[in-house]
């Protein structure tokens, strides 16, 4: 799955220089004995493309090495559920939307958020301007394709706000029903879907969209989540790992040629398709999510109080949770976050 | 320079007028020797018109006299004044040749 | 600085110029047409091209079409079992081998499960088999080859995709959905899709061959490459997706256009898709991929170029060996030229004698050399006799220099002189209008005391006048004698004259005798005109006239004498009619009445005053006009008398 988070851009340097004080201090962290690397094992919540390309490019460039973190990362896909890998232990770290995160969390699975990655919510509906779509009132009565599970909680609320009754149709992982108009609007990832329509010769200026994360449901998606008890275990670890993961973030916006190639080298060993232009989009969508504007240049990594409240309350209303975690117990953030 | 003839009863008239001069002389001796040689015997010459002679005038009319005279013809002058009776007068020719005041009285004697 | 150069480089320029106008024109057009006419062929043999391959395809597509299109309507009319359906999918494959999968997928909840019944019949190694699409991992009510056709209400092609596992087998699926009809209300049913190889299309659109290096491909309706020469390409590249990554906005544009449905012929220029060429697309109608064939230009164009490449290179052959042959004529006609300009130069000079150039042909050339040859003999003939002409002449002129001084040797020049006071003064000026003139003076001495004058003018000017003029001074001189009146002399000379003059000459002529001692002049006139007297008072007036005419007309004639007395300081001024009848440029005669005033307004009273007088004002009054007439003056003045004569 494609889970991530919208933000607004950044300049580079602030969070450079914020990100060279961390990692001038994180070796202190380390403790003094340990010698030896960390082992620990990651799986994202997706097969291998730009979405991680922050992950597998810190692999690569051995940033997690540098950590002390001796990582092994297992590709996603459909038939890796991460919460099922992280319940068994099978994962040290794995990656998932907020909103599943609280539910897994609500269904038992005592995870921990240590760093929110992406801030803003890539998820939107996309409409031809062609079908006579142009503002949310036009979807009435119209069919709408959606994904199903945490990608239909930002939809329905939205639908129930604007008091709108459309035709759900279940939609795959394909653009193809909504290219040949099986459905007037689809679900889409801004950094995913949006690009493979525009890929299959659709102007921008030709589609309608409703980015949720301007429509006042911006649920900050991908976030890196351990149990608690790992955590609580070795907090160094974690906080290296996230550490280490953000520092691959920044490498790869900065060398964004590198990081695509990266990324290319372990879709093709995961068999995944994968084409150069696509990745090119997806990983320059991903800075605008993962790297907030100047003014949260800050808050990288960081989950916003307000945001989980957002969510939480959303989860509760659809009755997808029953109690709303304390969001100091759920998120045990970085070192800018006065947690520990 | 041109010389005019014409006939009054038996009498060729010929008028000269302009100059008669070494230039002008040759034609006027050569009209008046053909009248000659057509046979007239009376010819009458009208200075009427004649503005100039030099001496090579005079020996031209002298020359048609003589020839004239050969002939038994008559050779006579009219309306002799200005420039060319001084000169008639000078030369003595006023007293060679027969000099008439007008043409009319010089018909009238040489039509006798 | 054209006009300065020669004939042959003004030929050649002219030569290439017009030469090189003329083969650009018809080298430009027939490019241009030929190119035009190729690109027309073009475009109908791109339009022909690609809709024939379009028709093979079509024809390969709409066989595989037919049959789920005619099983559905076996599905929908008839309740099949499991076994029947079983039948029915193998005869499926077995009825075309294109077919390497097909399927019947029904609506979950309609049959045994719950999670749906889609029985799947496919080839595998050489054996044809069976499975259940329905699992717990695949739901196919999500796939694309089972959403779309019951989305749409009806058949879809499939984007292409690999088969899965080993099979790399490049697929379609073709989908048709199929209806039940319950309580009166139609439902759908399930899909019956069918997967082909896409193998033969390959081989259809592979065998496309243009030229050398044409070719070409189809995109599907996504923009994906199916197939392609660069087998690196296909499924790997959109179309979008190189126009992207080479940000070329056109080739995003004629994708749009080509899964839009259109065709045409467009230039592309050297990119993703090849080197420059021109590229025809037209659509699969049947599931609405894109065929493009492309038309490499430079191959296209390569005959052409050849051919303008050769003609340009006859024509610069043709021009150049043009230009020698204008050099050759050229030079046939400038040797010939230049050669005559030398000669002509040399005749220029004197040298009549110089030799031309013998030119034996008949052209313009051999003409002018033959009237040039021609000129240059009369040339040389004519100057000849101008040379003996006028080596003649000179020598006429110069025998009539020699009579001038003949002539002017013998009249006197030397006054005879006397002690102040007695005898006469005396001065003279002649000038004759040509060369040798008619009139004369003389004086000489009879005795002592008795001298002779003698002004006299011949009826006529030149050589014929002065001889005349000669035989008359002669004769007076002769016949002049003491005690002889001056009439007397002028009766005999007359005589004499008039009977030998044939040429009707005559003279007019004065003639005075002056007795030095006494002042006694007499004298006689033989039509001349009157000398003039001044006395020494100042007084002048012409003398009187004896009115006896010209000498030498007729015999016979009787010369009178007169007589005047000449007293001290009186002046006798002979002259002939050369200055009373000297005219000006009006032709109006100086006139006896301004001789007389000049002569006494004469500021020197001596005799060379005098006259020195009247030439200044004849010379004043003659305005430049040529002198008519001889013109003569002899001044004589008495100065008193003579006791005795002196030598």
């Amino acid at each position: 799955m494609r889970p991530g988070s919208l933000g607004k851009m950044q300049k580079f340097r602030d969070l450079c220089l914020f990100l060279a004080a961390c990692i001038m201090l994180s070796p202190l962290c380390l403790r003094a004995d340990d010698g030896a690397l960390k082992k620990a094992v990651f799986l994202p919540q997706w097969v291998p493309q730009a979405q991680f390309a922050g992950y597998y490019t810190a692999y690569a460039k051995g940033i997690y090495r540098k950590h002390g973190i001796d990582l092994t990362i297992v590709p996603g896909g459909a038939d890796r559920p991460v919460s099922r890998y992280l319940e068994t232990g099978q994962a040290t770290f794995i990656t998932a939307w907020l909103s599943s995160a609280l539910q897994m969390r609500d269904k038992g699975i005592r995870l921990v958020n240590i760093g929110q990655v992406v801030q803003r919510s890539a998820l939107m509906l996309v409409a031809k301007k062609s079908s006579g779509i142009e503002k949310p009132r036009d979807l009435e009565g119209r069919k709408v394709g959606l994904w199903g599970g945490d990608f239909e909680i930002q939809p329905k609320a939205f639908f129930e706000r604007e008091g709108l009754h459309v035709k759900p149709v279940r939609q795959s992982f394909s653009v193809n029903l909504f290219l040949r108009g099986g459905v007037d609007a689809a679900s889409a990832m801004w950094y995913n879907e949006y690009h493979a329509i525009i890929n299959a010769g659709i102007n921008p200026e030709e589609l309608t969209t409703f980015s949720f994360a301007d429509l006042g449901l911006n649920f900050p998606e991908d976030g890196i989540y351990t149990l608690e008890e790992t955590r609580r275990r070795d907090p160094e670890l974690a906080r290296a790992f996230v550490m280490a993961s953000l520092e691959g973030w920044l490498y790869a916006f900065s060398h964004p040629k590198e990081a695509v190639d990266i990324v290319l080298k372990y879709a093709a060993e995961a068999k995944v398709p994968a084409n150069r232009a696509h990745q090119n989009w997806m990983l320059a969508r991903m800075k605008e999510l993962i790297v907030p504007s100047k003014e949260e240049a800050a808050g990288l990594g960081s989950l916003k109080q307000s945001d989980y409240a957002l969510v939480a309350r959303e989860l509760k209303e659809l009755k997808l949770i029953r109690n709303i975690p304390d969001f100091r117990e759920f998120y045990r953030g970085s070192a800018t976050d006065a947690q520990k | 320079m041109k010389v005019e003839t014409k006939k009054e009863n038996e009498v060729t008239v010929a008028t000269v007028i302009g100059r008669m001069d070494a230039l002008t002389t040759s034609e006027v001796e050569r009209t008046l020797m053909s009248l000659l040689d057509q046979g007239e015997m009376k010819l009458l010459i009208d200075l009427d018109g004649l503005d100039y002679i030099s001496s090579a005038g005079l020996r031209t009319l002298l020359a048609t006299a003589k020839r004239m005279k050969q002939r038994s013809g008559i050779m006579a002058f009219a309306n002799l004044k200005g420039h060319a009776k001084e000169v008639f007068e000078i030369s003595g020719f006023y007293s060679l040749f027969t000099v008439y005041d007008s043409v009319e009285s010089a018909l009238e004697q040489l039509g006798r | 600085m054209l006009r300065n150069r020669g004939i042959v480089f003004k030929l050649i320029a002219l030569v290439v110029t017009a030469g090189g106008f003329i083969f650009l024109c018809v080298f430009g057009y027939s490019y241009f047409f030929s190119r035009r006419t190729i690109e027309e062929n073009i475009n109908e043999s791109a339009r022909n091209l690609a809709q024939a391959t379009v028709g093979r395809i079509e024809a390969s597509l709409r066989s595989v079409q037919k049959i789920p299109l005619n099983d559905r309507y076996f599905v929908e009319s008839t309740p099949l079992d499991p076994a029947a359906l079983h039948d029915l999918l193998f005869n499926v494959l077995e009825s075309n081998a294109d077919i390497c999968g097909a399927a019947i997928a029904f609506e979950p909840g309609k049959r045994q499960n719950v999670r749906g019944f889609a029985p799947y019949v496919y080839r595998s190694e050489w054996t044809i088999a069976f499975t259940e699409l329905a699992s717990e991992r695949i739901d196919y009510t999500l796939a694309d080859w089972y959403q779309i056709p019951r989305e749409l209400s009806g058949p879809e092609w499939s984007e292409p995709y690999y088969g899965e596992g080993q099979d790399r087998t490049l697929k379609s699926t073709y989908s048709v959905p199929f209806y039940m009809t319950a309580k009166g209300q139609k439902r759908l049913a399930g899909v019956i899709a069918v997967d082909i190889s896409l193998k033969r299309l390959q081989a259809i659109v592979s065998s496309v061959k243009v030229l050398q290096t044409g070719y070409a491909f189809l995109i599907s309706q996504n923009g994906t490459v199916v197939t392609h020469p660069r087998s690196e390409l296909i499924m790997n590249a959109t179309i979008f997706g190189m126009a992207e990554e080479a940000g070329d906005t056109s080739l995003r544009e004629l994708g749009r256009r080509m899964i839009k449905g259109e065709s045409g012929l467009v230039p592309l220029g050297p990119g993703p898709l090849g080197s420059a060429s021109l590229m025809y697309y037209a659509p699969i109608p049947s599931n609405n991929w894109s065929l493009a064939v492309v038309f490499p230009v430079a191959e296209l164009m390569a005959d052409v170029r050849r051919f303008s490449m050769i003609a340009f290179i006859l024509a610069v052959a043709g021009l150049a060996a043009l230009s020698g042959a204008v050099v050759i004529i050229a030079h046939s006609i400038t040797r010939p030229l230049r050669t005559m300009a030398q000669a002509a130069g040399h005749i220029a000079e004197g040298n009549f004698d110089t030799p031309l150039p013998v030119s034996l042909s008949g052209d313009e050339v051999g003409v002018m050399t033959k009237a040039f040859e021609d000129m240059r003999i009369s040339l040389k003939d004519y100057i000849e006799r101008l040379t003996e002409t006028t080596a003649a002449k000179q020598a006429i002129e110069s025998e009539l220099k020699v009579a001038r001084e003949i002539q002017m040797s013998i009249i006197p020049k030397t006054f005879p002189s006397f002690p102040a006071g007695t005898g006469v003064d005396m001065d003279a000026w002649i000038e004759p209008a040509r060369d040798v003139g008619g009139d004369f003076y003389d004086f000489f001495f009879l005795d002592r005391s008795r001298l002779c004058v003698v002004i006299a003018d011949v009826s006529d000017k030149g050589v014929p006048a002065s001889l005349f003029m000669a035989v008359t001074k002669t004769l007076i001189k002769a016949k002049a004698a003491p005690g002889k009146a001056p009439g007397d002399v002028l009766t005999t000379v007359n005589n004499e004259l008039a009977t030998d003059s044939g040429t009707n000459m005559f003279v007019t002529v004065f003639f005075a005798v002056l007795d030095i001692k006494t002042g006694e002049l007499l004298y006689a006139n033989g039509g001349h005109n009157p000398p003039i007297l001044i006395r020494s008072q100042g007084k002048a007036m012409p003398i009187e006239k004896t009115g006896n005419p010209v000498v030498g007309v007729i015999e016979g004639i009787e010369y009178g004498s007169k007589g005047l007395t000449l007293y001290p300081g009186d002046m006798l001024l002979l002259f002939t009619d050369g200055v009373t009848e000297a005219v000006n440029l009006r032709g109006e005669l100086f006139g006896d009445e301004r001789l007389l005033k000049e002569l006494s307004a004469a500021a020197d009273p001596s005799p060379s005053g005098r006259i020195e007088a009247v030439r200044q004002a004849l010379a004043r009054y003659s305005e430049g006009a040529p002198q008519a007439d001889d013109i003569t003056i002899l001044a004589v003045r008495y100065e008193g008398p003579l006791m005795e004569r002196e030598g």
